[in-house]
């Protein structure tokens, strides 16, 4: 595998590009094609009918990560992250997407640097399974999730979703610090269209029902580092298949995960208008009634073809 | 070049009494423009916009409240705030008042 740049180059040197780079985006200048998702509507513009949990995935936000203890924090980088945060709603979830097709079939990998955490209370105390005890801090179990995904078309309207969540806590508040995988493709408005479905806001739009996720690999901690206004930025890398449509590994920070048995559900149905789709999205979904944000320093997304 | 970026805050929020949209960070812009759509309203709409330093704590920003009595698109310009923004709506009058509102807001470098 050869290097896509010299190691030289600051901005690049931390990380590990295939040898094609399709994007390389740092936040210190716009939000470089990350934007809001949003569900379909019809052809008068009628917002009212996107889905109801597909309406309000909230917009990015460019932050210089700031907080009420320290005033700027800054990023890994620079000034400015791109920031995802959820509403302070159980449930509730905020993306980013990136939408790309492909020019070719094989190796793609996503690469970022993120830092995740639930907003401080200040004059408050939530309800937290973690108790304060100088080191852990109740923000530790106020965070729910992120995940990183993708929506795939191609072949003939085959369409699939590799997608890869940390979960930091169940519905229910508990640590489980695992990632995880769905078994089943997400639910799409033509599938609600069709009367398949018709889910609540906040419901889980990756895939609804917690039955259909999996855990994958033994708990891993990550870096909270204590209260929730410290952040330090984690390197994830993660690499799949559009060849053979699967998971190859995901690499965060010095942990190596083969993906190569974790499946990667198609929809039985073909889609039309698609052709070549290569969207991938990061998101961060909040298990408690606290806002929760996902920072990303920046992002880079390579192929081999 | 400068920067531009438009969020957009609220898609179709009913609002019976109050709402304060969720805190947008603009930490980059030298300027915002609020746009509120006021698709349906009954009663009189008031429109007050606030600052933060920190996201958690506000305050009412320099800017006088807008009050908006019809449906239909209003804006405002905002500057020299902090790195936080969101705009307060108050709907009130007789009977049941409502209002049924797009916010966006817009900043630039």
């Amino acid at each position: 595998m050869r290097l896509a740049a010299p190691a030289t180059d600051a901005g690049l040197s931390k990380y590990d590009p295939l040898g094609r780079i399709l994007c390389f985006d740092r936040f210190d200048s716009t939000t470089h094609g990350w934007t809001e998702l949003i569900g379909n509507y019809d052809g008068k513009g009628d917002l009212g009918t996107v889905d109801e949990h597909m309406r309000d995935f909230r917009p990015p936000q460019l932050s210089s990560c700031s907080f009420f203890d320290v005033g700027t924090h800054g990023t890994l980088s620079g000034n400015y992250a791109l920031k995802l945060a959820t509403r302070a709603h159980r449930g509730h979830t905020a993306t980013g997407i990136r939408r790309l097709t492909m020019a070719g079939r094989g190796r793609v990998r996503i690469e970022t640097y993120f830092a995740f955490k639930a907003e401080a209370t200040v004059g408050h105390e939530l309800p937290a399974s973690v108790a304060w005890d100088g080191n852990r801090h109740p923000s530790e179990s106020q965070f729910g999730a992120f995940t990183v995904a993708t929506d795939i078309c191609a072949d003939n309207g085959v369409r699939y979703h590799n997608v890869i969540r940390y979960q930091n806590t169940n519905l229910a508040g508990e640590m489980t610090q695992r990632f995880m995988y769905p078994v089943v493709p997400e639910p799409t408005p033509r599938d609600h269209q069709e009367g398949k479905f018709a889910l609540p806001y906040a419901a889980d739009f990756t895939a609804p029902d917690p039955d259909d996720w999996r855990y994958l690999g033994e708990p891993l901690e990550l870096c909270v580092n204590e209260v929730p206004t410290k952040i330090n930025w984690h390197y994830l890398r993660w690499d799949i298949d559009t060849a053979t449509r699967s998971n190859v590994e995901l690499r965060l920070n010095d942990r190596i995960i083969d993906l190569s048995d974790v499946p990667v559900p198609i929809y039985p149905d073909r889609y039309s208008t698609l052709d070549n789709l290569l969207n991938f999205y990061f998101s961060v979904r909040t298990h408690a009634g606290i806002r929760n944000f996902l920072f990303l320093d920046s992002v880079l997304i390579s192929v081999d073809w | 070049m400068r920067s531009t970026m438009t969020a957009v805050l609220e898609r179709a929020a009913l609002v019976h009494d109050e709402l304060a949209t969720e805190p947008y960070e603009l930490p980059w812009a030298q300027e915002a423009r609020f746009f509120v759509q006021v698709h349906e309203l009954t009663g009189r709409l008031e429109l007050r916009t606030e600052i933060s330093p920190d996201g958690l704590t506000w305050c009412p920003a320099d800017e006088p409240p807008v009050r908006v009595t019809e449906p239909g698109m209003t804006s405002w310009l905002v500057t020299g705030f902090g790195q936080w923004l969101r705009v307060r709506c108050f709907v009130s009058g007789a009977g049941a008042p409502a209002a049924r509102l797009r916010i966006y807001v817009v900043g630039k470098s």
